[in-house]
C-alpha cells in the first residue's frame, strides 16, 4: 500500500514537474485581502443594534424576484405595495406611500434619493441575483451608517466577482419575464463581474368591487402597473499586493412602469370629475459609477476611500381631466436627480480598542420641469444641496465579557443646520453563548426637498418640487431609541435566537397640513415592541428561520385630527385597535415569517415560507384600503444539475400565495395578490 | 529559541574551525521571492569559513566541486537528486515531496520541509480552539500531504476530522459540505484549491458559516484567514544553516527535519468578526511551547 501511495506520488511529482510548479510556493504565494474590517459585519452578539443578515441561501430559498420582498424576513418590517413596482418597505408599520426613515445602501452608495427622499426600487440598477447579503439594522444607527437612519438601515452587499458564465430564464404568470446573463473571471490582481438583465411583469390583479361591503369611498383603480427594466452593472477588483485593492462599479436601469389611475376618471355618474394622474408611463433612467480604494497600512488598519455618483433621470408625459373635461396636454414633468459623494473611513484595532472615523461630503443636484399646459403653468426649478458629515466610533472591550460601542456622527445638513446623533450600546456576555445589549440612539432625518418645497398642483406620479420653499423653517424628525436585547448563540444546537425589546419615541414628527397644504413638524409617536428571530440548522440539511414580531404605537394623531389638520385620517371601522389612534391602527400589532429549506438527496431542494401580517388601516390611505389579516405560503422546489465538462444548473418552480383562498389586497386594495407561479431556470458554465 | 541557536553555533564553531575551509553549493530553485530570501538568510546563518556559491538551476551540472549541494525548493532538490555526486540537503520543499525524492536516492540525502508536522498543527488547533472538535480539511485527491495520518493524529487528540477530496470543478460543492458539518476549516497547501482565484469565495463561504479558517501563511492570515502556523523563509535557512554546520563537523548527514521555528499569526479583526476569543499570538506560542510536541 505504501508502495502504491509512493508510485502514485512519482507519477504525480512527475506531472507536477512537468509543469515545473513548485508545491512549496503554496506556502509563499500572495494573496488578495478578502475579509477586511469594511467588508465584515460584527457577530450578533457584538453588534450595538440588532441586526438582521439576509444571505445568499436564504435569498434562494425565499424564492422572491423583487429585493423588496426579502424584507419581509426581517422581524417588524412592513413590506407592501402601493403599485406593482412601487414597494414600501418601512420599519415600524405604514408609513404614507413615500416611506422615508429608512437609510438604504448598496456598496455603501446610499440609494435613498432626493427630492422625495425616497427609495424607487424599480430603478436599482441590479438584481435580486446580484446581491450577495443584506444587512438590516433595525434602529437608527447614524453613528456607522450615516445621516437620515431614522428608523433603521438597510445596507445591501452584492456579489463581488464570479468565474464563469451564467444564464437565467424566469416565466410565470402575471406577466413575469425576466432574463440575466452573468458573466465574469477572476485573475491573480484582477476580478470582475457583468450582469445584464431584463425584468418583466404586470403588477397586480385588480379587485373589481369593494371590499368586505364596505360602501362609500371609491376604490383607488391603479390596475395599470406593469414594470420593465432593463439594466446592467458591472463591479471590477484590481488588487495589485495585499495591501490595495481597487474597486470600479458601474451600473445603468432604464425602467418603464405604468402609474396613474382610472376611477378619477368622468364617467356618467361623475362627469365634472378630476384626473391630473390617469394611466401612462413614467420613464426611469438611473445609473450610477463608483470608484473605491482600500488600502492596509502596516499597523493593521484599514483606510478606504470611495467616490461616487449617482444619477436618476425620470419624466412622464400624460393627459389630465379637469372638472370632466379632457384636455390631451400633455402635462410634461421630468426630474433629474444627481448625487457625488465623496466618503472616507479609517479603522484602527488595538488590544481592547476598534475604532473607526471617517467623513463625507455630498452634493446633490436636482433639475425639474413641469409644464401644465391647461393651467397655463410652467416652472423649471433647479436646486444644488450639500451636506457634511463626520463620524466616529469605538468599539472598547472593557472587559473578555463587557463591550462598550460609543460613538456619534456629526453633520451639517442641506439646510445648514448641524447636529450631532450619538450612540452609546453596553453588549455583556453572560457566558459565551447568552449576551446582553442595552442602547440609547439618537437619529435625524431631514425634511425631503418636496416637503419644504411642495408644489401647489401636483399632477402625475413625480412630485416636481417648487423652486420657492413654502416651509422653509421645516425641522429635521428625530427619533431617540432604547432598546434592551437579548443573544443566544447555541453552538451544540447550531441556532441563534435574537431578542429584543425597544422604546422608540420620534418627535418633530412632518405630517401634511391639509388646510395650509403644506406641510409642517408637530407629529409625535412612540413605539414600543419585542422582536424574537431564530435561526437554526437542526440537522446538515435543513434550516429553519422563524421571526415574530409584536408592536404597539401612540401618536398625538387624534389630537392633530382634533385640531382640524386634515393629514390624519380617521380610524375605520371606528375604535378598530381600541383607539382612534390612525398611528396605532396603521401597524399590525403583530406579524411574523417562517422560512424552512431542506436539501434533498439527487441535487433536489425544497423550501417553504409562511408570512403573516395582522389586520391593519394603512396610514395614509382612506379605509376602503384596510388590510385584513394576511396569512402567505410561498413553495418552491429546484433541482440542480450537473453535467460533463464543469457545466451546471439548476431548475426551480416557485409558487407565491400558495393558498389562493387567501388571496389578500395591499397598501391599496385593487392591489390584489393572487397566487403567482413562475419557473427559473439557471445554467453555468 | 533564540538563543538557544547562538549557543549552538558557538559550540560547533571550533570544531568548524578545525575542518578547514569548507564548500558549499546553494541552488535555488528560481528566483522567486521566498528563495532569495532563503538565499540572503542562509549565508548570513553560517561562519566564514564556510564558502557559499550560488548557481542557477539550468547551469547545475552536479559534477561542481564541492563538498555539499543545499538545494531551496522542489525543483533545484529533484535535479540534484539525479544528478549530484555529493551530499545534498533539500530545504524548503513538502515532505511528501521529500518522501518522493528519498525513494529516488535513499543515500545522501536530507531535508529540510516547508511544512509543519501534524502534531503540531493538531496542537495548535487545540490551543486555539478548544472547543471546536470537528476540523474540516479540503485536498485534492491522491495527491499532496497524507490526509490519514492527520485523522490519527486528530482522533488522539479527541477530534474528528471532515474531509472531502476535491476532484476537479467541484470546490465549490465540497467546500459546502465540509463548512456545514465543521466547526473549523484546516487549510493545507494545494494550489489547486487554496489560489488567489478561489480565495475569495473559500474565505467569504467559510466567514458565511462562520467558521474559522487555519492557514498556512501570513498572506493568508491578511487575506482573511483567523490564524496561521508556519515558517519563512529565514527560518528554514536558519534551520539549514545548523544543518550545514552539523554536517561540516560530523560528515554524516542529520535526519531530515522539519521547521524547528515557526510563527503564529492571528488576524484578530476576523476572530472579532467571527466572535470568536482568541488568544494572542504570543500566548498561542507558548502554549505550544507547554503541551505542544517537541521542537
Amino acid at each position: 500500500m505504501r508502495h502504491c501511495f509512493w508510485l502514485f506520488s512519482i507519477l504525480c511529482w512527475q506531472s507536477v514537474h512537468a509543469d515545473e510548479y513548485a508545491s512549496e510556493l503554496d506556502y509563499y504565494q500572495q494573496l488578495p485581502t478578502v475579509l477586511s474590517a469594511s467588508r465584515m459585519s460584527q457577530p450578533l452578539s457584538e453588534a450595538p443594534n440588532a441586526m438582521t443578515v439576509i444571505d445568499r441561501q436564504m435569498i434562494d430559498a425565499s424564492g422572491f424576484r423583487n429585493i423588496a420582498d426579502l424584507f419581509k424576513l426581517v422581524p417588524g418590517m412592513y413590506v407592501s405595495y402601493y403599485k406593482g413596482s412601487q414597494p414600501i418597505v418601512s420599519y415600524h408599520g405604514a408609513t404614507d406611500q413615500y416611506s422615508r426613515r429608512m437609510q438604504v445602501l448598496i456598496d455603501g452608495r446610499s440609494v435613498y434619493l432626493p427630492p422625495m427622499n425616497t427609495v424607487d426600487w424599480a430603478d436599482l440598477p441590479i438584481t435580486i441575483d446580484d446581491i450577495e447579503r443584506i444587512e438590516v439594522i433595525r434602529g437608527p444607527a447614524a453613528a456607522s451608517y450615516g445621516a437620515n437612519s431614522t428608523q433603521g438601515v438597510i445596507s445591501i452587499v452584492t456579489t463581488d466577482s464570479m468565474d464563469g458564465k451564467s444564464a437565467s430564464f424566469v416565466h410565470g404568470n402575471k406577466g413575469i419575464n425576466d432574463a440575466s446573463i452573468r458573466f465574469g473571471s477572476r485573475e491573480k490582481t484582477y476580478d470582475y463581474r457583468m450582469s445584464i438583465a431584463y425584468t418583466a411583469d404586470n403588477g397586480y390583479d385588480n379587485l373589481t368591487a369593494n371590499p368586505n361591503g364596505i360602501t362609500g369611498p371609491s376604490l383607488l383603480n391603479n390596475s395599470y402597473d406593469s414594470n420593465q427594466a432593463r439594466m446592467m452593472n458591472y463591479r471590477g477588483n484590481y488588487h495589485p499586493d495585499g495591501a490595495n485593492s481597487y474597486d470600479l462599479q458601474f451600473g445603468f436601469n432604464h425602467d418603464t412602469q405604468g402609474v396613474g389611475f382610472s376611477d378619477k376618471n368622468p364617467a356618467p355618474y361623475q362627469p365634472t370629475s378630476t384626473n391630473g394622474d390617469p394611466i401612462h408611463n413614467l420613464i426611469s433612467h438611473s445609473g450610477f459609477v463608483q470608484g473605491g480604494w482600500r488600502h492596509l497600512l502596516d499597523n493593521g488598519s484599514e483606510l478606504d476611500l470611495r467616490y461616487y455618483h449617482i444619477q436618476e433621470n425620470q419624466s412622464e408625459a400624460f393627459p389630465v381631466y379637469l372638472g370632466g373635461v379632457f384636455f390631451p396636454g400633455p402635462v410634461f414633468q421630468a426630474l433629474q436627480t444627481g448625487r457625488d459623494q465623496f466618503e472616507f473611513q479609517h479603522i484602527l484595532s488595538f488590544e481592547a480598542n476598534r475604532l473607526s472615523y471617517g467623513g463625507n461630503i455630498q452634493r446633490n443636484e436636482i433639475n425639474g420641469q413641469s409644464i401644465l399646459p391647461p393651467l397655463s403653468l410652467a416652472y423649471t426649478p433647479s436646486f444644488t444641496t450639500r451636506d457634511y458629515q463626520a463620524y466616529v466610533e469605538d468599539e472598547w472591550r472593557i472587559s473578555q465579557r463587557l463591550l462598550l460601542n460609543a460613538g456619534g456622527m456629526y453633520e451639517k445638513d442641506r439646510m445648514g443646520r448641524k447636529r450631532l446623533s450619538p450612540r452609546v450600546a453596553f453588549n455583556y456576555h453572560v457566558t459565551p453563548e447568552n449576551t446582553l445589549r442595552a442602547g440609547i440612539s439618537v437619529a435625524y432625518r431631514t425634511p425631503s426637498l418636496v416637503e419644504t418645497n411642495l408644489p401647489g398642483v401636483q399632477p402625475g406620479a413625480m412630485f416636481v418640487p417648487s423652486a420657492v420653499p413654502d416651509t422653509p423653517g421645516l425641522m429635521p424628525e428625530k427619533m431617540i431609541s432604547r432598546e434592551i436585547g437579548y443573544i443566544g448563540q447555541f453552538v451544540d444546537w447550531n441556532s441563534t435566537l435574537d431578542l429584543r425589546l425597544y422604546s422608540d419615541s420620534l418627535g418633530n414628527g412632518i405630517f401634511y397640513d391639509k388646510p395650509a397644504a403644506g406641510m409642517r413638524n408637530g407629529f409625535t409617536a412612540d413605539y414600543r415592541g419585542i422582536e424574537a428571530a431564530l435561526k437554526t440548522r437542526p440537522t446538515e440539511n435543513i434550516d429553519l428561520i422563524a421571526n415574530f414580531s409584536h408592536m404597539d404605537a401612540r401618536s398625538n394623531g387624534p389630537d392633530l385630527l382634533a385640531a382640524g389638520y386634515g393629514g390624519f385620517r380617521a380610524v375605520y371601522p371606528p375604535g378598530f385597535s381600541g383607539t382612534n389612534d390612525i398611528l396605532t391602527a396603521s401597524i399590525p400589532k403583530n406579524s411574523a415569517s417562517l422560512l424552512y429549506s431542506q436539501r434533498l438527496a439527487h441535487m433536489v431542494s425544497w423550501s417553504a415560507a409562511y408570512y403573516f401580517q395582522g389586520s391593519m388601516q394603512p396610514f395614509d390611505r382612506n379605509y376602503i384600503d384596510f388590510q385584513p389579516t394576511q396569512h402567505r405560503i410561498d413553495l418552491r422546489i429546484a433541482k440542480a444539475y450537473r453535467f460533463e465538462g464543469g457545466t451546471s444548473g439548476d431548475i426551480a418552480l416557485i409558487v407565491q400565495n400558495l393558498l389562493q383562498q387567501d388571496a389578500y389586497t395591499e397598501y391599496i386594495a385593487s392591489n390584489l395578490f393572487n397566487r403567482r407561479m413562475f419557473v427559473k431556470a439557471t445554467l453555468n458554465w | 529559541m533564540g538563543k538557544f541557536l547562538s549557543f549552538l553555533f558557538l559550540c560547533l564553531l571550533p570544531s568548524l574551525c578545525a575542518a578547514g575551509k569548507a564548500h558549499v553549493l546553494l541552488v535555488p530553485s528560481g528566483d522567486a521571492e521566498p528563495y532569495r530570501l532563503f538565499s540572503d538568510a542562509f549565508r548570513q546563518s553560517l561562519p566564514g569559513d564556510i564558502q557559499v556559491d550560488e548557481i542557477k538551476l539550468e547551469n547545475f551540472t552536479g559534477s561542481e566541486k564541492a563538498d555539499l549541494v543545499v538545494t531551496i525548493g522542489m525543483r533545484a532538490a529533484s535535479l540534484a537528486v539525479k544528478k549530484a555526486s555529493m551530499p545534498v540537503i533539500a530545504a524548503m520543499l513538502p515532505s511528501y515531496e521529500y518522501a518522493v525524492l528519498k525513494a529516488m536516492r535513499p543515500a545522501g540525502l536530507s531535508g529540510i520541509f516547508v511544512d509543519q508536522p501534524w502534531a503540531r498543527q493538531v496542537s495548535f488547533l487545540r490551543a486555539a480552539f478548544p472547543d471546536r472538535k470537528l476540523v474540516g480539511v479540503l485536498a485534492s485527491p491522491d495527491t499532496g500531504p497524507d490526509i490519514d495520518k492527520l485523522r490519527l493524529q486528530l482522533r488522539e487528540a479527541g477530534d474528528s476530522l471532515i474531509s472531502e477530496a476535491v476532484p476537479r470543478g467541484t470546490l465549490f460543492e465540497k467546500l459546502e459540505k465540509v463548512l456545514s458539518r465543521s466547526q473549523v476549516l484546516l487549510a493545507v497547501p494545494d494550489i489547486a484549491i487554496y489560489n488567489s482565484n478561489t480565495i475569495r469565495d473559500i474565505l467569504l463561504s467559510s466567514y458565511r458559516h462562520r467558521i474559522p479558517v487555519v492557514a498556512f501563511s501570513q498572506a493568508f492570515v491578511n487575506a482573511g484567514a483567523l490564524c496561521a502556523i508556519y515558517s519563512t523563509p529565514d527560518q528554514l535557512a536558519a534551520q539549514a544553516g545548523l544543518m550545514v554546520n552539523a554536517y561540516i563537523r560530523l560528515k554524516s548527514l542529520p535526519e531530515p527535519e522539519y521547521p524547528k521555528l515557526f510563527k503564529i499569526s492571528v488576524n484578530h479583526e476576523v476572530a472579532s468578526m467571527l466572535g470568536i476569543a482568541i488568544r494572542s499570538d504570543e500566548l498561542l506560542i507558548l502554549k505550544l511551547e507547554q503541551g505542544g510536541p517537541t521542537r
